[in-house]
């Protein structure tokens, strides 16, 4: 097998599968990247078991061939390589790959190919195309939310569901809940259900980011969710398991109401937030038409700060881990925020002027 | 600086006795199953007569001495005795650094201003801790930790040395290298292989000696304390940072179900613990102990602070899992840690 291709082109589809590159060490196989010559173009692939990706660069190939070359290496050799032209060659027998630009020139030890997994089919009918615009909004609404704790899997997927011409998005860590809704212009058809990987859901929005096209494709095959953005296919295995019902973990009802300019409170919760170190509360006190922010740690010091609160009801002090705060507040579009609360040990409910995003907080308890 | 270290005498067998009076004239030994592999914890000075110290095996106390009363320790009231000594330390001493259940070091310099005053204020504080708990304590007090810690060994039980500045090398002098705070088994068989057996004999050790039998920062260090040169200020942190049991089974254990099972079990105890003091942990920490005595450790961190049983129970048995998987085998001894505790509590949703 013979591939010639530009320098630029290989980079960037490297780059863009590159990320699914185990990073583990233990099964060598994953951290290959597999080419594949397929005429005008040459296949590349990569996945970590958990997700997958898949794209294709425009190139010249001759005899078919399919090789398993070790991804970070290759990766680092075509990015350094000067722009031009870039040949692969590779015989099956010898367990080599030979790699020529310019004047350089590099042998590489292959993986077996017939080790790599093999990557589900897209099946066609399954897919149905959904607005990139709307998806990525939706996404960086509610990704943040994801859990990092990988001994609730549940939660460390984003719960994407497509119903009519609805998309929701839905995650918690179980600290807070960040829900989207984004109305799409057209019906989408038959609908769809999965918790995806957070990690494999960043991905496609990294790469329909990049891209042009205005539709991602998605579907659901079997125990995997499939899309299809810009010429990439991206899959992912579904988390088993039931994700929490996000509509009934919504308070019914709040004891007080707050509307608060969004970048003035944002500013604020950022400065505040420099001396709650060592995850020390955010305390917000609303009282007297004022709300004050403050935050101290132990040994480090202290700050406060204070702006102007609609608020009239009997004195309020609610503690909030600031990142949570912070990441509900700059997750709200619109210029003025909602702040619904029910009392210091209760969730409060952070949104826009609309009901379309809503993020759900737990307070952390204060002492005393 | 005049320190005072302040030692209880033989504390989880004292206040057994006090709990059960019957037991003062008999050898008492707090500790594991003498049939098993358990350990001593204390003995009381009627089974110390008989040679029984702690570390040893309970097995060994029993052969020295048939008669001996073996107890399982009872923690909880241990602690809680702890806490009425070290309330009424404070109420005579006020700067401590305790450094274990049944020792500290206390700030008597602040007090006394000099070493003729320094006698007074440790026997205050011993009568302090006799008053409130009828426990006895040892106290040595000199111008730095590691000479006050050996001379409150000198005279137990309710011994009380005073070791006047100038005259630290000389009283350390004489003891054996091994009561030296700092000198290991490791330590003290490289001494003894070059017939340094005195804290004197290490005290005058040349530069190039030294090195060649404790070499790096260690042989220093210890040459310092030998000569009664110990910089380390009091550390005044006094609330907890980390919360953690452990258990020694009778025999090794390879069962991953039993040692679920005793870790969860651990994890509940840690757990009430944590929410005794009023905090979360972030940090959740196994421990194993293989039956050559090597110890592993694996540790998760967080991102908010948990005090929830089953939730530490699950990370402890998650992270055993990976210790085993990176080494197999039998296990000796496993324990739940928690650490980087705050007292806030993050709520949870639902």
């Amino acid at each position: 097998m013979n591939i010639t291709c530009s320098r630029d082109d290989l980079s960037q589809g490297l780059q863009v599968v590159g990320r699914a590159v185990s990073s583990r060490a233990s099964v060598q196989i994953l951290a290959g990247i597999l080419l594949r010559s397929a005429g005008e173009r040459v296949e590349l692939a990569a996945t970590d078991m958990e997700m997958s990706l898949r794209a294709s660069v425009p190139a010249r190939c001759s005899g078919e061939g399919t090789v398993v070359v070790p991804g970070r290496l290759l990766l680092d050799i075509v990015r350094l390589l000067p722009p031009g032209t870039i040949t692969l060659e590779h015989a099956e027998t010898d367990g080599i790959v030979r790699l020529a630009a310019g004047s350089s020139e590099y042998t590489l030890h292959t993986y077996s190919a017939g080790d790599f997994p093999r990557l589900p089919e897209v099946d066609r009918d399954a897919v149905r195309g959904v607005e990139r615009e709307a998806f990525l909004e939706t996404i960086a609404k509610v990704g943040r939310a994801a859990s990092r704790d990988e001994s609730r899997p549940v939660l460390t997927g984003i719960l994407v569901q497509i119903e009519g011409s609805t998309l929701v998005m839905a995650a918690t860590d179980s600290y807070r809940l960040s829900v989207k809704e984004t109305a799409l212009a057209s019906d989408v058809g038959s609908a769809l259900e999965a918790i995806v990987p957070s990690r494999a859901l960043a991905e496609v929005a990294r790469i329909a980011q990049a891209g042009t096209s205005e539709e991602i494709e998605v579907g659901v095959q079997e125990n995997q969710i499939v899309f299809v953005v810009d010429g990439v296919i991206a899959t992912a295995r579904r988390i088993d398991g039931q994700f929490p019902n996000y509509k009934q973990l919504r308070p019914d009802a709040f004891e007080a109401e707050l509307k608060l300019p969004r970048e003035e409170v944002l500013d604020a919760v950022r400065r505040v937030s420099v001396m709650a170190q060592r995850n020390s509360p955010l305390r917000l006190r609303f009282a007297d038409g004022e709300l004050t922010l403050r935050a101290q740690t132990q040994d480090i010091g202290e700050a406060r700060e204070s702006l102007p609160a609609a608020y009239a009801g009997e004195p309020l002090e609610i503690g909030f881990n600031p990142d949570f705060l912070r990441e509900g507040l700059e997750s709200v579009a619109d210029a003025e925020v909602r702040l619904r609360l029910i009392s210091p040990l209760r969730p409060g409910l952070i949104s826009g002027a609309g009901e379309d995003f809503w993020y759900l907080i737990m307070p952390i308890r204060l002492a005393g | 600086m005049i320190v005072a270290h302040l030692d209880l005498d033989a504390f989880f067998a004292a206040v057994e006795e006090l709990e059960r009076p019957e037991l003062r004239a008999r050898p008492l030994v707090v500790g594991g199953d003498p049939r098993g592999r358990g350990v001593v914890a204390t003995a009381n000075y009627v089974a110390r007569r008989f040679g029984i110290r702690s570390a040893m095996s309970c097995a060994e106390a029993l052969r020295r001495c048939p008669d001996a009363v073996f107890v399982a320790p009872r923690h909880r009231i241990y602690r809680a005795y702890s806490e009425t000594v070290w309330r009424a330390v404070r109420e005579v001493c006020p700067t401590i650094e305790q450094v274990g259940i049944d020792e500290g070091y206390l700030d008597v310099g602040e007090l006394a201003g000099g070493f003729a005053r320094a006698r007074a204020v440790a026997e205050a504080v011993q009568a302090a801790v006799r008053a409130a708990t009828s426990l006895s304590c040892s106290l040595g007090v000199a111008s730095c930790k590691v000479v006050a810690k050996v001379a409150s060994d000198r005279r137990k039980p309710g011994g009380l040395t005073v070791v006047p500045p100038g005259r630290e090398a000389e009283f350390l002098a004489p003891f054996d290298v091994r009561l030296l705070p700092g000198v290991g088994p490791k330590a003290e068989e490289r001494l003894a292989a070059a017939g340094i057996m005195t804290i004197g004999a290490l005290a005058a050790l040349h530069d190039g000696e030294l090195e060649r039998l404790l070499p790096g920062k260690i042989g220093a260090l210890l040459r310092d304390r030998a000569r009664g040169i110990d910089l380390r200020p009091l550390e005044l942190e006094a609330e907890a940072v980390s919360i953690s049991t452990e258990e020694t089974f009778e025999r090794d254990v390879a069962d991953r179900e039993r040692l679920h099972d005793e870790l969860r079990r651990m994890a509940q105890r840690v757990a009430e613990r944590l929410a005794a003091s009023d905090q979360a942990a972030r940090t959740v920490t196994t421990k194993v102990r293989y039956p050559d005595f090597s110890i592993r450790s694996r540790s998760r961190t967080l991102p908010v602070g948990i005090d929830d049983p089953d939730r530490i129970g699950q990370l402890a048995c998650e992270l055993l899992d990976r210790a085993l998987d990176d080494r197999p085998g039998a296990l000796r001894l496993v324990g739940v840690g928690v650490s980087k505790l705050e007292a806030y509590r993050q709520l949870v949703l639902g």
